[in-house]
C-alpha cells in the first residue's frame, strides 16, 4: 500500500501530467485562432511548452488531439450556454441567444473549420459536428419555446432549421470577414433576422 | 514565283493551318476531358481533391498530359471551378422577375434549390479547399456575389423600401440562409426532402423581406 509521501508524489505527478494535457490542448487551439490550418506536433509542443514526445505520451495521434480539443471545446460552450437562463420577455432572451451565440462564434470557428475539413477522415469527429449542431438545435428551441409554441408542427420545425442555418458558424464568418461587419452589427443582423423569423410571442 | 507555285505554296500554307488548327482542337478537347474527369472526381470523393494519376486514369490520358496543359493540380482545379460557375449561371436562368411576390420566391427557391442540390458536392470542396487558394477563395467569393446579385434582381421591389444599412444586412441574411451549405444541412443533418427543404426557404424568405410595396400608378 503506497504511504503518503509517495501518495503525494503520485498525485502531484498525475497533476502536472493534466496540466501539461491542458497546455497541449490550449496550445493547438491558440494555433487554431491564430491562423494555423494544421498546426504540427512541433508547433503544438513548442507553444506548450514541452517536448514532441509528451504530446504523444498524452495523444495517440494528432486526430485524437484535435477529438479531444473538440470536447473540451464543447464543454467550454456547453458552461457558457447554461450560465445563460431562458427567461424572460422577447428581446431579452434574443440577445442572450444571440450574444451566447456570437462568442461561440468568434471564439470556435477555427475549430469548428479544421472539424469540418477533417471530418470525411473520423466517424469521431462526425459525431462530435452531429452533437454541436442538435445542442444548437435544442438552445433554440428551449430559448424561443413560447414563440414555438404557437405554430403547427410543420411551421414550427420550418422556424427552427430556419434559424439554425442562419446563426451557423460560416454565416458569422462570412459577416465578420466577407462583409467587415464589427462584432456589434453582426450581432444586430441576427437579431433583427431572428426577431423576424419568429411569429409574435404569445401573451402569457 | 509561278502562279502554279504560289498556288502550291499557298495550298502547303492552309494545310498546315489545318494541321495545326486541328492540333488545337483536339489539345482543347482533352483540355476539356480532363476538366471533366477531374469535376467527377471531386464530386464523388468531396472533399477529397484527385491527384493527377486519378484524374489521369478517369480521363484516360497520361498524367504528362495534364501537365502539358496546367501548371499543377491547382491550376486545374480553377480552370475546372470557372467552367462549373459557367455551367451553374447557364443552368440557372432568371425566371419570374416581374411577378408577385409569391412568385418570385417561389422562382428563385426553386432554382437556387436546384442549383444547390446540383452542385452540393463540388462547392464542398471548393469552400473547404479555398483556403489554400487565393484563387479558389476569389471564385467562392465570386459565386456569392452572383447569389447576392439574383436576390437584388428578385427581390428589388422589397429592397427599395429599405435603408441602405437595412437593405445590406437584408441581403446578407438571405444569402446565409440560401447558401449551399445550408442546404445541405437540410437535406443531410435535418433529412428534409426537397421540397421541405424549399418550403423552409420560401417561409423564411417571406418572413425576413418588408412588406411589398404598391405598384406605381401607370
Amino acid at each position: 500500500m503506497a504511504s503518503g509521501p509517495s501518495l503525494r508524489r503520485i498525485d502531484g505527478r498525475r497533476l502536472r501530467s493534466a496540466r501539461t494535457k491542458q497546455a497541449i490542448l490550449d496550445a493547438y487551439l491558440a494555433l487554431l485562432r491564430e491562423g494555423t490550418q494544421i498546426p504540427t506536433a512541433a508547433q503544438i509542443a513548442e507553444r506548450a511548452g514541452c517536448s514532441v514526445r509528451s504530446v504523444f505520451e498524452r495523444f495517440s495521434d494528432l486526430h485524437a488531439l484535435r477529438v479531444a480539443a473538440t470536447d473540451y471545446a464543447f464543454l467550454q460552450g456547453t458552461a457558457k450556454a447554461t450560465e445563460q437562463d431562458f427567461t424572460g420577455d422577447r428581446q431579452t432572451r434574443l440577445k442572450k441567444h444571440v450574444g451566447g451565440r456570437a462568442w461561440i462564434c468568434e471564439r470556435w470557428l477555427p475549430l469548428w473549420r479544421s472539424l469540418n475539413v477533417n471530418q470525411g477522415e473520423s466517424s469521431d469527429l462526425r459525431s462530435r459536428i452531429f452533437l454541436i449542431r442538435q445542442a444548437i438545435l435544442k438552445r433554440i428551441e428551449l430559448m424561443y419555446r413560447p414563440e414555438l409554441s404557437t405554430l403547427p408542427e410543420t411551421e414550427r420545425r420550418q422556424t427552427l432549421v430556419a434559424i439554425e442555418s442562419l446563426i451557423d458558424f460560416e454565416c458569422w464568418a462570412r459577416m465578420r470577414e466577407d462583409s467587415g461587419l464589427p462584432v456589434e452589427e453582426a450581432v444586430e443582423v441576427w437579431l433583427t433576422a431572428i426577431d423576424r423569423l419568429l411569429p409574435p410571442t404569445p401573451v402569457s | 514565283m509561278t502562279a502554279n507555285n504560289a498556288e502550291a505554296a499557298g495550298g502547303a500554307a492552309e494545310r498546315r493551318t489545318l494541321r495545326i488548327d486541328g492540333r488545337r482542337l483536339r489539345s482543347e478537347r482533352t483540355k476539356q476531358l480532363i476538366i471533366e474527369a477531374y469535376l467527377a472526381l471531386a464530386e464523388e470523393n468531396s472533399p477529397h481533391v484527385p491527384t493527377a494519376a486519378e484524374i489521369a486514369q478517369r480521363a484516360g490520358y497520361s498524367v504528362r498530359s495534364i501537365f502539358e496543359r496546367f501548371v499543377d493540380i491547382r491550376a486545374l482545379q480553377v480552370a475546372a471551378t470557372d467552367y462549373a460557375l459557367v455551367q451553374a449561371a447557364a443552368l440557372a436562368p432568371l425566371r419570374d422577375g416581374d411577378g408577385d411576390r409569391r412568385t418570385r420566391i417561389r422562382s428563385q427557391v426553386e432554382v437556387r434549390a436546384r442549383t444547390c442540390e446540383r452542385w452540393l458536392p463540388l462547392w464542398r470542396s471548393l469552400v473547404v479547399n479555398q483556403h489554400e487558394s487565393e484563387e479558389l477563395k476569389r471564385r467562392v467569393t465570386i459565386s456569392r456575389e452572383r447569389t447576392v446579385a439574383r436576390l437584388e434582381q428578385m427581390y428589388a421591389p422589397e429592397l427599395s423600401t429599405l435603408s441602405d444599412l437595412e437593405r445590406r444586412q437584408t441581403l446578407i441574411v438571405l444569402e446565409a440562409l440560401t447558401d449551399v451549405d445550408s442546404w445541405e444541412r437540410m437535406r443531410k443533418h435535418f433529412d428534409l426532402s426537397f421540397d421541405e427543404a424549399s418550403a423552409v426557404w420560401r417561409q423564411a424568405i417571406d418572413r425576413l423581406l418588408p412588406p411589398t410595396p404598391p405598384p406605381n400608378p401607370a
